[in-house]
């Protein structure tokens, strides 16, 4: 239909391209890595869930037992204070085990936490092999690694998020520092301790898991009983990891997100990539 | 300039040139964007994305909760072959000195047997290469075997260990005054004084592969810490295997019977390892 414009497309020089139209799309994450990546959560639930039900066979931290409840675990403690102090609770029938049931497969579970456990483990393994094989073949592995020059960038990443609730609440523009690489300084630090706790969790699981056998391991880590506080540990490191990692992907948006399931991103200037996902 | 000179500078230029080829390797490529139908962009919908991650989320909650045991049942038996894999009778576990030594509790499942059992105490061996079985007391068991001292760890399924100093004879040096039938793999031992929670008597069996019986720190322990073993820890005489779980560390033991098939086991009929490898 013709408009006030005057028609210029047979002299437009884009014309022969604007007939075949194209979107432009960088690759971002490996097949291997993405499967990988989301296969991760059942697994490491899994391993969590059935982690704390064995942890509540013999906990690391105990004390003497309270004299009123009888209690000598800081969870079971945990449990008890929570059925005391939320109203709808007060009648919770077996307040020492609410941490149990509602973080674990539950108490009085040993033989099946065990063999969920080494079930999940032995996947988790088998897991960690596809992702580095993924990270190889894809050659993501490089964008992974830090750099000695990172510490500056990973300082101004930690101070724009402990800045942003103030700059939010203050009503002003917040200033993303620039990074020309596929993640910022600070992602690349959490992504590549986060692969080595997931390493560690493996070493310090075989350590306790056969500590004769493989004492030579258990020793690396000072023993049968530290190894356990450090696989204990470990879980910590993943569950405050988890957290971050969920909120500034969904915060970063649909196609930091989507690059995870399929790939590819439509961000590939470099002043777009490396927002704010962690 | 010299000729000298400029041979440095060539030979600096290459070693710098090596050096970046050298970084290079590791440092990040740069993203080249792809072509795509543009249809890709708007095939990944976020409603797609929801309605996917719902539906995976319903299949792990099914899954998980209504994980086939066949699946569990395999995971035990491949950590078993593991553990079997790794066992290795040169393989000695650590020792330790007196002054670590920690105290060891009393985990019997039920509650600790009269010790009126003690002084008629006999030890009766069962499919021995002679044909006959075999009644012996502790005397008897202590005056012709050389005994041996051992400070090692037990490690319970429960997560606890504990350290003590064990004596007794070896299993092995009784195996070979008393041989087992040529085609024997299996010993299963029974402790006759067992209770269950309520107090009824409930036999208690483990099964050893004679693998680990013939292991130089299997023991069949007679003392703790210096004392003769008081009833809490098995007395007169208990099985110490510190390449095993506590749990195969059968406490007043009354019965050996070789086989060549595997005998049963009183936790594995319970859900735990048939095994129990460290």
């Amino acid at each position: 239909m013709s408009s006030g414009r005057p028609s210029c497309g047979e002299t437009m020089p884009t014309g022969a391209r604007a007939s075949k139209p194209r979107a432009l799309v960088v690759r971002r994450h490996h097949l291997l890595v993405r499967i990988s990546h989301w296969l991760t959560i059942p697994l490491l639930l899994g391993l969590i869930l059935s982690g704390i039900s064995i942890y509540w066979a013999s906990p690391i931290y105990q004390h003497d037992p309270n004299p009123t409840t009888g209690s000598f675990d800081y969870f079971a403690d945990a449990g008890i204070w929570i059925c005391a102090h939320i109203p709808w609770l007060h009648h919770y029938a077996d307040p020492a085990n609410w941490v149990y049931n509602h973080g674990s497969l539950g108490p009085y579970m040993l033989a099946f936490a065990l063999r969920f456990h080494w079930l999940c483990a032995y996947l988790l393994m088998l897991n960690g092999l596809v992702y580095l094989a993924g990270l190889c073949i894809g050659g993501g592995w490089r964008s992974l690694l830090p750099r000695l020059s990172d510490a500056r960038g990973v300082l101004q990443m930690a101070r724009y998020y402990l800045g942003l609730p103030y700059t939010i609440l203050a009503r002003r523009q917040p200033i993303h520092p620039n990074f020309r690489t596929k993640y910022n300084p600070l992602q690349r630090l959490a992504y590549f301790v986060v692969a080595v706790a997931g390493f560690l969790a493996v070493a310090t699981g075989w350590a306790i898991h056969k500590p004769a056998q493989l004492s030579w391991l258990t020793a690396i880590f000072g023993g049968f009983d530290n190894a356990r506080v450090w696989h204990f540990w470990l879980m910590g490191f993943f569950i405050v990891f988890v957290i971050p990692h969920v909120v500034l992907g969904v915060a970063d948006g649909w196609d930091t997100l989507r690059s995870m399931i399929t790939g590819w991103s439509t961000k590939f200037k470099r002043s777009e990539v490396s927002d704010h996902e962690l | 300039m010299s000729f000298k000179q400029i041979g440095a500078e060539l030979k600096s230029t290459r070693r710098s040139a090596l050096l970046k080829k050298f970084q290079g390797a590791f440092s990040e490529r740069p993203i080249e964007p792809i072509e795509v139908e543009p249809s890709t962009l708007r095939r990944w919908t976020r409603r797609d994305v929801l309605l996917f991650g719902a539906g995976a989320l319903a299949t792990l909650a099914v899954g998980g909760s209504q994980l086939p045991r066949k699946l569990l049942n395999k995971a035990l038996r491949l950590d078993d072959d593991v553990s079997t894999v790794l066992y290795s009778q040169h393989h000695l576990v650590p020792t330790y000195t007196k002054s670590q030594i920690t105290p060891l509790k009393n985990n019997y499942n039920g509650p600790t047997p009269d010790p009126a059992y003690i002084p008629g105490w006999r030890l009766t061996l069962d499919g021995l290469s002679s044909g006959l079985a075999v009644s012996l007391d502790i005397e008897a068991l202590l005056a012709r075997h050389r005994i041996h001292d051992q400070i090692t760890r037990l490690v319970c399924v429960e997560g606890w260990s504990a350290i003590a100093w064990w004596s007794g004879l070896r299993f092995d040096d009784l195996l070979h005054a008393y041989p087992p039938v040529s085609q024997a793999k299996w010993a299963y031992i029974e402790s006759s004084v067992n209770l269950d929670a309520n107090g009824n008597p409930d036999p208690y069996f483990v099964s050893i592969d004679l693998l680990t019986a013939q292991h130089p720190q299997t023991l069949l322990a007679t003392h703790l810490n210096g004392k003769p073993l008081t009833v809490e820890h098995g007395a007169p005489l208990r099985l110490l295997v510190p390449v095993k779980l506590g749990l195969k560390n059968i406490k007043a033991i009354t019965r050996i019977t070789y086989t060549k098939d595997e005998p049963p086991d009183y936790w594995a009929k319970r859900g735990y390892s048939s095994y129990d490898g460290i």
